[in-house]
């Protein structure tokens, strides 16, 4: 059978032989035969990943065997996954698949008789290696090639652009099924429209999906089956640290420094001893080296802890992902994707342990790279044969970057093959795909992950997703992080938020400090940007951001301790920056006046203030405090700019009447000033006592302003519990399947173009076509007939009112006649009757006199109109453009 | 308008100022402690000196900080003495007989200005005036339209009056000081509206443009000598002005009597051309050597300013924190003492107080002898490089003057020669050109001439050595200047610095005594 598929596939074959021929000849730099051929491939088996004790002296016959044995086994392990795959086999729908789907076209044949062919050829040159995972079934059962099953399609979606967006949407849409058997690949790969449907896939199903996606997309994507870690081949992140709990690591900038200039002054002689500065250098050091070393070892130990477990399949579990080639879409690098993840890796990453095959929807190529250390030493350029053997001849992949010394080698012969070869280039290329284009509804799009939720578990971390709009109120996703690796204990639990009315966005709760923080997006009715709080109960701990510039009086942050209050303020007229407060202990009062509120005493009122630059620095105040207790005021000034103390002033105004009783307005010891250069007008006590009245004033200002703050605070607080309660979400106008508003105008709108269209079609009916249809057609109507026929139709319609009149004449009589009929026995029956009987009864008997009346008004209403109606017939009868000619004389 | 003398005139004396002082001063308790304390005039802000018959205005040089002044329906007939009060914002001088404006050229704040019922017929001398807002003028004897004009370079005016003057009676009287006076909001009490402005406008299209014209084209020439002036200024500071041009050549011929004869010889012509030509090279080659000079000086100062404000700056912040640090410490402490009871504590904490006193003055002090050691450092080496600056410069200067008389003593050898070939021609009788007569009055022997080109000779070798001799001296008088200001500053600094930290010591320790004190008391 191989021979007569060789015949049919001949002129490529015979290419094939003699180049791979040449470029071992190439490698081992002996001549051709048949005997050292298979040396060589037995050496080169030894190179490649997983080295087999092949021995040359092995007849044919006993590898034929073997390979048989191997078949056999492979085909008994095959009822083993097909249990397994029934998730879908059963609920899969083959027949309402387009036919692409259940046969294949002639190209397609002759592409799977290729790839046998080539199959055959490289199980033959390389016995040790796995066989090609080239048409595996699809859901109709019909073996695809898998270039096809790739359909390169571009989303509608500008999220789908990027290759990053791509990989996350194709991770959180579908949900991993692994493989049949963790060893092979699977012999089903299903169609990226039907992997859709069903929200499940494994991982060749997701890199098709997302490979597809990407070549749409414009990236120089691949497929690639290949082996991975247990880790990734099981979608397990369990031992991955969460993304979202790593902190940005901070860039340090550091500050250029300015050369020094000519004339900058020397610094100070240092006169402390440099031994001694030594001496304690080195003892830092060895500190420090010994806490590195600690850390280390404790390091060691933790990670010893977390491998304890190795696989005992390393390195032989197949996985499929992604590989994107450097070049197009500005793409600097190759670089991996597991799909299962959407997790970028570089092609050095120890995650991939090597590479069998690799497909785009244009060809397909098999590694023959040694793969012993991983996939570091890979080199992906397809264009080169030696490493990577191709199935279809000149696709798009030119030999990318051979190198000069290679061509000269084969030159000549080259340019003779490579002539042969554009012919057949012509003759075949890979048949368009069999799949369906690739179709996500913008519902599911929004919803991405089946039922709208997903779950991850990361190490110590474990992340929930939600679609927009699935939970009431607004919650999208939630990271909750955990102290030790089996998750039982909680550290802290991030919740983000989305389209939530009161513009919350993230809730962090610390569940040791049991700190709550809750940061808004700007438009809160408030202007909150941060609300961090232990208590919703006033007077605690708390404090709040707010954005400043959404504010009339700047305030930028709120500390709350249960005796303080400090506020921190930007951008006034007045200068203000901090305002603190301290509160005395309530003062309790009588509990006449309980429902008041009573706030608490305020004992210190510390202001402080930016530069005013209209005012002399000092003149201005740049810190004032209100000792409201000891009915004390201090003044502290700005410096100017070349002096190093700054102004201060203490108003004291205790001694309110003299040793004679008489009223002291202001006395010199009420003013206690210290100033840097002394000014005269300041001395006067009228200045003086002009400046402290105009601080009393201010004193109540200030704290008329503190109490509008807690009263502020208490209204925040309010609102924020309603806000919890309610925790409404914003639609969009645009979102008209949300927008009950927009929805019901759309449908009311369609509600009316029904009825329009009803009342068209109504419009249409021909009341004459049954008459017309008793005539002979064709011919004219005479006049006799139009008379008769006018006639005939309104004797109709008049017997049809007379008839429906009956009807409902009859249905009313009928409907009495029951009633008293029940009546009758009700009576009879009445003292036998139990309460539910009773109820029965009495409910039939409204229902049927509900029943009769209206009845009665259709009756009443039918006598009203019947004429009407008649007459309208009439009416339109004379103007039909049919009968119009020939009965005008009668009008 | 003329009130009659019924009433004797009264002199505005210390009394009644005092009483009108008194009299506006504050009410309720901080009148009771304005009376207790008195109150300085110089710390008066406003007086209504009105109804007083006052004639003559006088004594009001001390209240320097005035800034409203009523003085109406007096019979002041001059405005005098006002000069001081510099800081005047309002001033009322309504119904009085002033019979012309003056005396106002202090008064630059002034803005608000009443002159209502005088007796005033020209309006001018208010150029000082230029925050000038309103002009109450009511009620004059001004007739002439032109004194409109005058008003047009009170950019800020907005409101005036003039009804009651003889101009106000012309019938075109408002048009034209909307024409005139476009920025005016309020004429005689009432507002003047769009529509009248555009009409007016367009009535006197003609004569404002003429006007406009006239007015921009004495703006460019004031502006252009503004310049020059900045210009020869500049020059001036790089101590090399008038050199860029004949100017110096110009002046070495300008009291040269003989030189101006001699120049009319034959050939001397065209000798004097390519002397001139030369000379004034040299003089442009100064003048640029210069101005770089004076870049380099003056990029030199400043690195050096701004390097030791820096460290000055450095040295502040240092010292502030310091203080802020002991503040806090101060507070406590003081504190703590007075919530102490027993004496013997009392006592070791104010003693430690002190000690921390102590230590701040010491820090203090040190930080700024550092400063004071480091900036006197600094200062020495750019002493020693400005004084090489200039004596580079100098002596640059002095080669290329040198140069100036190398050529002109060139010029003095050729010159000579041509001088004694026409005189052995005169003297021979060769000559065949006419020599005017005073230059032929010249050639009468050898001595004669030579010694007229002698004194020519002189009198240019005079001149350069002037110009040689100002230039060095000014250079160098600007250095020792600099220098001197530069040391002189310094000293004050350190001075101000010595004096602050002594007072706020004291400041300190005298918080901690009067402590004590009471302490003792309790």
């Amino acid at each position: 059978m191989v021979q007569a598929v060789l015949k049919v596939t001949s002129s490529l074959d015979s290419q094939r032989h003699t180049r791979m021929e040449v470029l071992k000849e190439k490698v081992e730099e002996e001549e051709a035969a048949e005997r050292e051929e298979a040396a060589e491939r037995a050496e080169r088996g030894e190179k490649t990943k997983r080295p087999m004790e092949v021995r040359r002296e092995e007849t044919t016959l006993t590898q034929e065997m073997l390979r048989d044995l191997e078949r056999k086994l492979s085909e008994i392990e095959v009822s083993v996954p097909e249990k397994l795959l029934t998730f879908t086999k059963d609920t899969i729908d083959t027949s309402k698949l387009p036919l692409s789907y259940q046969s294949n076209t002639l190209k397609e044949e002759h592409l799977l008789q290729v790839a046998d062919n080539f199959s055959c050829q490289y199980s033959h040159l390389c016995p040790d290696r796995v066989p090609l995972f080239l048409h595996p079934l699809n859901e109709c059962e019909v073996p695809k090639f898998v270039s096809t099953t790739i359909r390169p399609t571009l989303m509608p979606y500008p999220e789908l652009y990027n290759w990053d967006t791509c990989a996350q949407f194709v991770s959180d849409f579908l949900s991993m099924v692994p493989l049949p058997d963790p060893l092979k690949p699977p012999l089903y790969l299903y169609s990226s429209t039907t992997v859709l449907k069903y929200q499940k896939g494994n991982c060749f199903d997701f890199s098709t999906l997302l490979c597809s996606m990407l070549i749409g997309a414009g990236y120089d994507a691949y497929c690639v089956n290949g082996y991975g870690l247990q880790d990734l081949c099981h979608m397990d992140l369990t031992r991955e640290v969460c993304p979202l709990t790593l902190k940005p690591k901070e860039t340090v900038k550091e500050e250029e420094k300015a050369p020094p200039k000519k004339y900058a002054i020397k610094p100070p002689r240092d006169l402390t001893s440099r031994f001694e500065q030594e001496q304690e250098a080195k003892r830092q050091e060895a500190i420090k080296a010994e806490e590195e070393n600690r850390r280390k070892q404790e390091e060691a130990r933790l990670l010893e802890q977390e491998n304890a477990k190795t696989d005992p399949l390393h390195g032989l579990r197949v996985h499929s992902w992604v590989l994107v080639l450097s070049g197009k879409r500005e793409v600097p690098e190759s670089f991996f994707i597991d799909p299962f993840t959407a997790h970028s890796y570089s092609t050095q990453d120890d995650h991939f342990l090597g590479i069998e095959s690799l497909w785009n929807h244009k060809n397909y190529w098999v590694n023959m790279q040694d793969c012993w250390n991983c996939c570091k030493e890979l080199v992906f350029d397809l264009g080169d044969p030696v490493r990577w053997e191709y199935l279809l001849v000149g696709t798009d992949k030119p030999f990318l970057s051979l190198t000069e010394e290679e061509d000269e080698g084969m030159n000549d012969d080259d340019d003779v093959e490579k002539l042969g070869k554009e012919d057949e280039d012509k003759s075949f290329d890979m048949p368009p795909s069999w799949v369906e284009p690739i179709e996500i509804s913008p519902e599911a799009f929004e919803t991405r992950c089946p039922n709208g939720k997903k779950v991850i578990q990361y190490k110590r971390a474990k992340l929930e997703k939600w679609a927009p709009y699935l939970n009431n109120n607004g919650l999208v996703c939630r990271l909750t992080t955990y102290e030790d690796l089996e998750c039982t204990k909680t550290l802290e639990v991030k919740e983000w938020y989305q389209h939530r009315e009161d513009m919350l966005e993230l809730k962090h709760i610390n569940k040791i400090t049991g700190l709550n923080a809750d940061y808004f997006k700007p438009g809160h009715p408030q202007a909150l940007r941060m609300h961090s709080y232990k208590s919703m109960q006033p007077e605690m701990d708390r404090v709040m951001e707010f954005y400043e510039t959404a504010r009339l009086d700047g305030l930028i942050k709120r500390e709350e301790t249960p005796k303080t209050m400090t506020e921190y303020y930007q951008g006034r007229p007045d200068f203000l920056s901090y305002r603190h407060v301290n509160f005395g202990p309530r003062v309790k009062k009588l509990a006449l006046n309980s429902a008041e509120s009573n706030p608490r005493p305020m004992v210190k009122i510390t202001e402080r203030f930016f530069r005013n630059p209209a005012k002399p620095a000092d003149e201005d105040v740049a810190e004032r405090v209100f000792l409201i207790a000891e009915e004390r005021i201090q003044l502290r000034y700005h410096c100017r700019s070349d002096h190093i103390t700054a102004n201060k002033r203490e108003f004291l105004r205790r001694m309110e009447v003299d040793s004679k009783g008489n009223k002291i307005i202001m006395t010199a010891d009420m003013c206690i000033s210290f100033e840097v250069e002394p000014m005269e007008h300041t001395k006067k006590l009228l200045y003086q006592y002009e400046a402290m009245m105009k601080l009393k004033n201010e004193e109540k200002l200030s704290r008329h302003q503190a109490w509008e703050s807690e009263l502020e605070v208490l209204e925040i607080l309010k609102l924020r519990e309603e806000e919890e309660e309610a925790h409404t979400l914003t639609i969009s106008i645009y979102d008209t399947k949300r927008n009950e508003k927009s929805k019901e105008y759309r449908e009311a709108m369609e509600r009316v173009l029904h009825e329009e269209h009803r009342r068209q079609v109504e419009a249409q009916l021909d009341y004459l076509a049954p008459f017309l249809a008793q005539l002979p057609p064709g011919e004219k109507l005479t006049r006799w007939q139009a008379v008769r026929l006018k006639d005939e139709c309104l004797n109709d319609f008049k017997q049809r009112l007379i008839d429906k009149a009956n009807l409902i004449q009859a249905r009313f009589e009928k409907e009495t006649q029951e009633l008293q009929k029940k009546q009758q026995w009700y009576q009879e029956n009445q003292v036998t009757l139990t309460p539910e009987d009773e109820d029965l009864y009495l409910s039939y008997c409204s229902q049927a006199m509900f029943r009769i009346r209206i009845l009665e008004q259709r009756l009443s209403r039918h006598k009203e109109l019947a004429p009407l109606k008649y007459l309208a017939l009439e009416e339109k009868l004379y103007k039909d453009p049919r009968l119009v000619e020939l009965l005008k004389v009668f009008v | 308008m003329n009130r009659l003398y019924d009433m004797e005139p009264r002199v505005m004396d210390d009394e009644m100022l005092k009483l009108a002082v008194g009299k506006q001063g504050p009410r309720e308790e901080a009148g009771q402690l304005a009376k207790q304390e008195g109150i300085l005039f110089k710390d008066v802000l406003s007086l209504q000196l009105d109804f007083q018959n006052i004639l003559r205005i006088d004594n009001l040089w001390q209240f320097e900080s005035l800034r409203k002044l009523q003085l109406d329906n007096n019979i002041i007939e001059k405005i005098e003495g006002l000069e001081n009060l510099t800081h005047l914002v309002w001033l009322d001088l309504s119904f009085n007989n002033i019979e012309a404006i003056e005396g106002l050229d202090t008064l630059v704040n002034l803005e608000d200005l009443s002159l209502f019922n005088n007796r005033i017929s020209k309006i001018d001398s208010l150029d000082a005036l230029v925050k000038l807002q309103v002009l109450s003028l009511g009620n004059n004897h001004i007739g002439n339209m032109m004194n409109i004009i005058y008003l047009r370079r009170f950019k800020a005016l907005r409101t005036l009056s003039l009804s009651g003057n003889p101009v106000a009676e012309n019938e075109d009287y408002k048009m034209f000081i909307c024409a005139y006076l476009p920025d005016l909001v309020y004429l005689d009490f009432q507002r003047l509206d769009d529509h009248m402005k555009e009409l007016a406008e367009m009535k006197h299209q003609y004569s404002i443009d003429e006007l406009k014209h006239r007015e921009n084209l004495m703006q460019a020439q004031l502006e252009d000598e503004q310049a020059r002036r900045e210009e020869l200024e500049e020059h001036k500071v790089a101590f090399v002005e008038q050199l860029n041009g004949t100017f110096l050549f110009d002046s070495m011929y300008a009291e040269d009597v003989e030189g101006r004869k001699l120049s009319n010889l034959p050939g001397v012509g065209e000798l004097l051309e390519t002397y001139k030509d030369k000379f004034v090279i040299i003089c442009l080659n100064i003048f640029e050597y210069g101005l770089k000079q004076q870049e380099k000086r003056k990029a030199e100062l400043e690195t050096f300013m701004e390097c030791v404000q820096e460290a000055i700056q450095e040295n502040q912040e240092q010292g502030k924190l310091k203080i802020a640090k002991f503040e806090e410490k101060h507070l406590l402490s003081l504190n703590a003492i007075r919530e102490e009871s027993e004496l013997s504590n009392i006592e070791t904490k104010i003693v430690e107080h002190s000690e921390d006193i102590t230590a701040l003055l010491n820090v203090l002090m040190t930080l700024e002898m550092q400063l004071v050691e480091q900036l006197e450092e600094t200062i020495n080496m750019f002493e020693r490089n400005i004084i090489d600056l200039v004596g580079l410069f100098v002596e640059n200067v002095q080669s290329l003057m040198a140069q100036c008389r190398d050529l002109e003593n060139h010029h003095h050898e050729k010159l000579l020669e041509i001088a004694i070939n026409i005189l052995e021609k005169i003297v021979k009788g060769e000559m065949d050109e006419d020599l005017p007569d005073d230059l032929r009055s010249l050639f009468i022997d050898k001595d004669t001439i030579v010694n007229a080109v002698g004194a020519s000779h002189d009198i240019h070798l005079l001149k350069i050595d002037n110009r040689e001799d100002e230039l060095v001296t000014r250079v160098n008088s600007w250095c020792t200047h600099l220098l001197d200001k530069i040391h002189k500053d310094e000293i004050m600094r350190n001075r101000k610095r010595v004096k602050e930290i002594n007072q706020y010591i004291d400041h300190v320790q005298s918080e901690l005594d009067s402590l004590e004190y009471g302490d003792l008391l309790d």
